[in-house]
């Protein structure tokens, strides 16, 4: 049986060096484009003929655009809608990343800690960026909220900083480990068709059913992540 | 384990930043707009068509009032029409019936005074005839004679 570890390998394409730092262009780095490629296609194919009455195609951009849009609006407000691209892209992203990586000898760049933890970290400094945008000096205040005694800042303002840099770890992690371990199960049970024989049937009902479960886990936890990151932009935006 | 070996941590951040500030640049340039354009639209769309309904429902309602105040008037004018009609109605029959009796009153009047002279004159006939008849019989019986002047007396007390 084939290690179902080796899904996950990354391997170069387009082997780049600039100045030590190795940036080739890999597996990975290939489905985030077709990640990238994929969506706008799509996106573009069911906005070709618009109405005022949508058809099915131009339904699926809208209804996005719509659970976004209300998704903002219950987390951060009004005033987060001025991010709506931002959130939306990470949604994309994320869903878009997760499906191509079901399809047979796709490579997921979510189930990356790397990949990942980069959107991760990418959201962070937005974050940050429009904290400090907003509330400028105040928003070290998200380190020490008010009301808490000058003599606990020492105890409080590390902690509120782990807190603070935990919440890309466990956006990460999250994502992460749902994509690792779903593939994991398709790789193991695929293992056993062929070892099975004219039982091999069996696993391969089984993984169909898995798959359909994996795009629901997908688009789950690209909703999931996406939610998280409108609860942490609604914390950037917004007094403790 | 693959997803814990850091030392691709560069390049997955490089594309991954290429990638998505692509897809941020694609979608928020081309996909978001055509979508918020066509939402907007049906939004607007709608937003006027109910609007346009508002108005068309206050001006049905106000028809509705007007017409209900046309019909409360048209009823009350009828219904006074019908009364007035009526007073005419009963006016015009006692004024008929008035003049009725009144002719057939003055009818009567002029029957009884016709039958009451036809009566005298038929008295007056009789009575004639008598005086003519009654001496000639009482001759022809043998008896003394009668004259016509003593019959009328007699006549004139009998009739009294």
């Amino acid at each position: 049986m084939a290690n179902p570890m080796e899904q996950f390998v990354v391997k170069p394409l387009i082997p780049i060096q600039i100045g030590g730092v190795d940036i080739s262009f890999t597996n990975s780095a290939l489905f985030m484009v077709l990640a990238v490629v994929c969506s706008t296609i799509l996106l573009g194919l069911c906005l070709r003929k618009r109405t005022l009455v949508p058809q099915i195609a131009q339904s699926i951009p809208e209804v996005l655009y719509e659970f976004i849009h209300s998704l903002l609006k219950e987390n951060v407000g009004t005033e987060g809608l001025k991010y709506f691209p931002f959130i939306f892209c990470l949604f994309t992203f994320v869903a878009f990343g997760n499906l191509l990586g079901l399809f047979p000898y796709a490579f997921t760049f979510t189930s990356h800690l790397t990949a990942v933890g980069s959107l991760s970290i990418i959201a962070l400094v937005f974050n940050i960026i429009i904290g400090i945008k907003k509330k400028k000096i105040g928003w070290l205040r998200t380190f020490l909220p008010k009301g808490i005694p000058l003599a606990l800042a020492p105890l409080i303002i590390p902690i509120e900083m782990i807190s603070f840099l935990s919440k890309p770890f466990s956006l990460t992690v999250r994502l992460v480990a749902n994509m690792t371990v779903g593939h994991i199960m398709l790789k193991i049970i695929a293992g056993f068709v062929a070892a099975l024989g004219i039982f091999g049937i069996v696993p391969i009902l089984f993984n169909c059913c898995i798959v359909c479960f994996e795009i629901f886990i997908a688009l789950l936890q690209a909703f999931i992540y996406t939610v998280l990151s409108c609860i942490y932009l609604g914390d950037a935006l917004h007094e403790h | 384990m693959p997803q814990l070996d850091f030392s691709i941590f560069p390049s997955q951040f490089f594309w991954l930043c290429i990638s998505f500030f692509c897809m941020l640049f694609i979608m928020s340039r081309f996909i978001i707009p055509k979508t918020a354009e066509m939402i907007n639209l049906r939004k607007n769309k709608i937003d006027a068509d109910l609007e346009e309904a508002a108005k068309l429902k206050q001006k049905v309602e106000v028809s509705l009032q007007k017409y209900n105040e046309a019909l409360h008037k048209a009823t009350e004018e009828a219904n006074l029409s019908i009364l007035k009609a009526k007073e005419e109605l009963h006016q015009t029959i006692e004024r008929r019936q008035t003049e009725l009796n009144n002719e057939l009153n003055r009818q009567i009047a002029e029957s009884e005074k016709m039958i009451a002279t036809t009566k005298k004159r038929a008295h007056e006939q009789i009575d004639d005839m008598v005086t003519e008849i009654v001496p000639e019989i009482i001759k022809k019986l043998g008896f003394s004679k009668i004259s016509a002047k003593d019959i009328k007396s007699v006549l004139e007390s009998n009739g009294d």
